[in-house]
């Protein structure tokens, strides 16, 4: 029974990973299309990735829609989520609600109200419509992860601070920020990917000027299966692979840094 | 010098609950005032009052003949070590002692000595560049204790600081609070449920009780003397005895089941009073037979628990239970569930009006 769970385990695992790591060798393939397994490898469309300005201008334009949307996501969480965990006041509840409701409803539906909506206040076919619809997809993200942080923050710390007599603002400065960082850290990273992520919104109303990677990807798979796709999915792959593993590498380094011994005598 | 913390008429209500009622102390400069009571009681709603971070529906506290209640906590130069020690995990040990110093403007170098210096006054020289989670609770506490004090606080409040720690370290602790607090002259105010911390650290207990200050004494008066039953019950091990005066001026009072006693001290009493006759179970001597002199009761042993070099003997004596401490080799004598006489002298009977 117990290698037969282990077996389906991993048969469960390969079935899941296998998409993520066979578009690595196809983005090697010499191939005019997508294809697997590759008739042959070569450099050829990193070149083409690289080179081309129709690739490149949605890359851009995805990171600094997915910058300023983390920027915006931060500058209405941090103060939501202290006045959400911390405060008990009427109608919280509701509050509470409308900050996870964007998460509950489908992209799609968003998708066709921001598609109107923004239509009738000349945001569609721009950089700060697709902003402002992605900030309210990033919110509830980020105001998870950061109102999860916040509940397991021992307040005795800021009481602690008050008492040794900094005031509020340097107790927040030199105490809650500090402590809180990882938290801010991971909740800003979740609403930048989410936003360099999100396609169907872009699809509707980032339009010509401010198309985004997902989106150009998407309409390149409809129309050629440019194999440039399988290069960014790959170059992708591996970003979000560095990002994740590297606090592991640095607390990994960070223990095994020699520690001074231990002094006799006290307690 | 006298009245150096002053706490008048301090009543703290959340809606209907009152959780502070009419709390009135003062304590002397330099003094080691616990306050001591079950949780619930009020005493960490005081302390909070004291440090700022709970706001009195009423009343006022003064420090130095200053009234300190319009002040934000970090204004009042209170230092506090919490029961968690909160101490900044991002800061190493020397870090978190120095904090205080930088917040009133020392520069590091001399604050970061000055806190070398009080960490070395704690015990921990040597471990100032460590954090908070390479220590242990021990050391962590001594750290919280440097940061409270470095700063040369005007009150030192500790909540329950010893609550984390195992035995051993707790009474290695005590001595060493103790120490510290005595060298460095601070007024301190500690908060704890535990009668023996209590008991041997104090210059006065202050017991808490459903929000009111139940008795202010010395550590030996509140054991021996205590105003209230419940002072007596909650100090201690203690047989509680319901009576009447039957007459004040013989000091004599009675219980319907154990008949008349002889009691000693407390004159006044009005004949026909209800009282309660406090005994501890250490003043009760048990015999095989009626002891001369002494007020002798029949008493059937129920339980009998024994620590080593003393043992607690619980029985009945009629409807009334009784317990009593004796030394090991007096155990010998009696088994659970035979007769015993147990006996006292009148002054080892206390009487309680409230």
């Amino acid at each position: 029974m117990n290698t037969f769970m282990r077996w389906a385990g991993f048969v469960v695992v390969l079935f899941i990973a296998a998409p993520l790591v066979i578009v690595v060798p196809m983005s090697f393939s010499n191939a005019s299309s997508l294809q697997f397994p590759p008739p042959g490898y070569w450099f050829g469309y990193y070149r083409a990735y690289f080179t081309n300005t129709d690739w490149l201008i949605p890359t851009w334009n995805s990171i600094l829609i997915a910058t300023a949307t983390t920027i915006l996501t931060m500058a209405l969480v941090v103060p939501a989520t202290f006045a959400l965990v911390r405060h008990k006041f009427r109608g919280k509840g509701f509050a509470d609600l409308m900050m996870l409701m964007p998460m509950a409803v489908p992209h799609i539906v968003m998708a066709v109200g921001y598609y109107s909506y923004f239509g009738d206040l000349g945001l569609v076919h721009s950089h700060l419509g697709v902003i402002l619809a992605h900030t309210c997809l990033s919110v509830p993200i980020a105001f998870l992860v950061l109102s999860a942080n916040l509940k397991g923050f021992d307040r005795n710390l800021e009481r602690a601070a008050l008492s040794l007599g900094a005031s509020p603002a340097k107790t927040f400065l030199h105490v809650t920020l500090p402590i809180l960082r990882p938290g801010l850290v991971i909740s800003s990273l979740f609403a930048f990917i989410q936003s360099f992520d999100e396609t169907v919104v872009a699809i509707f109303i980032s339009g010509r000027d401010a198309e985004t990677l997902p989106r150009k990807m998407f309409d390149s798979i409809r129309q050629e299966a440019d194999p440039v796709i399988a290069v960014i999915s790959t170059l992708l792959f591996f970003v979000v692979l560095i990002g994740i593993a590297a606090p592991y590498f640095a607390s990994a380094l960070r223990s095994r840094a020699p520690k001074p011994s231990r002094p006799a005598g006290a307690h | 010098m006298t009245n150096y913390l002053q706490l008048s008429n301090i009543t703290k209500t959340y809606g209907h609950f009152t959780a502070l009622d009419d709390v009135s102390l003062s304590v002397d400069k330099g003094e080691f005032v616990t306050f001591l009571g079950p949780s619930g009681s009020g005493k960490t709603t005081t302390l909070m009052i004291i440090a700022g971070f709970e706001k009195a529906s009423g009343g006022k506290v003064e420090i130095g003949g200053r009234s300190i209640s319009g002040l934000a906590p970090h204004e009042r130069n209170i230092g506090i070590v919490f029961q968690n020690y909160a101490l900044f995990p991002h800061k190493t040990a020397v870090e978190n002692v120095y904090f205080p110093l930088q917040m009133r403007g020392v520069s590091r170098s001399q604050g970061l000595r000055q806190a070398e210096d009080m960490l070395f006054l704690v015990g921990l020289k040597g471990f100032g560049h460590r954090h908070p989670k390479e220590l242990s609770g021990g050391q962590q506490q001594r750290v919280a204790l440097a940061r409270a004090l470095v700063f040369e606080p005007s009150l030192l409040l500790l909540d329950e600081p010893l609550g984390a720690l195992d035995k051993n370290l707790r009474e290695q602790m005590q001595i060493e609070i103790k120490r510290i607090q005595r060298s460095l002259g601070v007024t301190t105010i500690f908060v704890t449920h535990d009668q023996s911390e209590a008991m041997s650290m104090s210059d006065r207990i202050v017991v808490f009780e459903k929000g009111r200050i139940e008795q202010v004494a010395p550590p030996l008066d509140i054991y021996h003397r205590p105003q209230t039953s419940f002072v007596a019950a909650f100090i201690g091990e203690s047989n509680l005895i319901p009576a009447i005066i039957t007459s004040g001026a013989g000091k004599t009072a009675e219980n319907p089941t154990l008949g008349a006693f002889q009691y000693a001290g407390e004159d006044a009493l009005a004949d026909g009073q209800k009282v309660t006759l406090l005994i501890r179970p250490e003043h009760i001597k048990l015999s095989r037979s009626p002891i001369e002199g002494r007020k002798n009761v029949r008493m059937i042993v129920e339980t009998i628990v024994n620590y080593g070099d003393n043992a607690l003997v619980i029985g009945r004596a009629g409807d009334i239970p009784m317990r009593v401490r004796v030394l090991g080799a007096d155990v010998v004598i009696i088994k659970e569930g035979e007769e015993c006489w147990i006996s006292w002298a009148p002054d080892a009977v206390f009487v309680i009006t409230k």
